[in-house]
């Protein structure tokens, strides 16, 4: 099954995904599909205006851009999933790599779709950590 | 890519010594991380799969977007790696995913974590009253 993963370019649910047995659907695939075309030029001038019209499905035009243009493509992602992974109290969702509004937008999404999904912590310590890969790996093969 | 976590054993030079041996059309380049593998999709996961052997628990995988020595992002070029913070965050974190997948292998029994306290008013306020 697709999966999707928030944050979407996390390391760490791409790898559990995959490694249970499911198709994760992240960033770094849509992303690579974008940076290969050669008809789009260098980041970061690598957003369409096609894209800019795919964003106003997700959110309306008084959003800022950057939320639209992250939702241009985060937005198809979640319409593909089949199932969702969300990882809460990321410390890299905020920041320059992250946009915490654009996160919001996403999980209300999922929750919208009523599509199959977990939300785990981000694990600080490592009785967290076994406790968010058990959980994860139940929701996994509870898919199959 | 694949990424070791830091408690691993296992160098990137071995991992990479190990995929040019597997003697796959690909691509294979040693980071510090661990390595990036390029090529088509079923063969880059045979390469991954037996990369994995070498400590299944502690070498964790994800897709890159931007190519393989591509100008916009490799260091070699003076290229931005604005996704590299968060690799090294999730890096740090990977000795604690490893004792997860660990115990998730044995079928070890967990019981939920009740949930972190939140900020207590009085120790809100000892905050404020220290940033004055």
């Amino acid at each position: 099954m697709k999966v999707m993963i928030v944050p979407p370019n996390s390391l760490i649910l791409f790898d559990l995904v995959e490694r249970y047995g499911h198709e994760p659907l992240s960033l770094m695939g849509a992303i690579g599909d974008r940076v290969t075309n050669p008809e789009i030029e260098s980041p970061p001038l690598n957003v369409t205006p096609e894209d800019v019209k795919a964003g106003l499905k997700y959110a309306g035009i008084e959003v800022p851009s950057g939320i639209r243009g992250r939702l241009a493509i985060w937005g198809p992602l979640v319409d593909k999933a089949e199932a969702a992974i969300i990882m809460e109290e990321a410390p890299f969702e905020f920041g320059c790599v992250g946009c915490h509004r654009t996160d919001e937008m996403v999980r209300y999404y999922i929750r919208k779709r009523k599509i199959p999904f977990i939300v785990v912590r981000y694990p600080t310590t490592e009785d967290e950590a076994k406790v968010m890969v058990a959980k994860i790996k139940e929701f996994l093969e509870g898919l199959k | 890519m694949i990424v070791i976590a830091p408690t691993s054993q296992v160098t990137p030079d071995q991992i990479t010594r190990l995929i040019h041996g597997l003697g796959l059309e690909i691509t294979v380049k040693e980071t510090c991380y661990g390595a990036m593998v390029e090529g088509s999709h079923e063969i880059v996961l045979k390469a991954v799969e037996e990369a994995r052997k070498l400590d299944p628990d502690r070498i964790f995988t994800k897709v890159r977007g931007f190519p393989m020595g591509d100008a916009r992002r490799c260091r070699a070029h003076h290229g931005s790696r604005p996704g590299f913070t968060q690799l090294e965050k999730e890096w740090e974190c990977l000795s604690l995913v490893e004792k997860g997948v660990a115990a998730a292998r044995r079928g070890e029994e967990l019981r939920e974590l009740p949930p972190k306290p939140m900020l207590s008013v009085k120790e809100l306020k000892k905050v404020v009253e220290e940033s004055k």
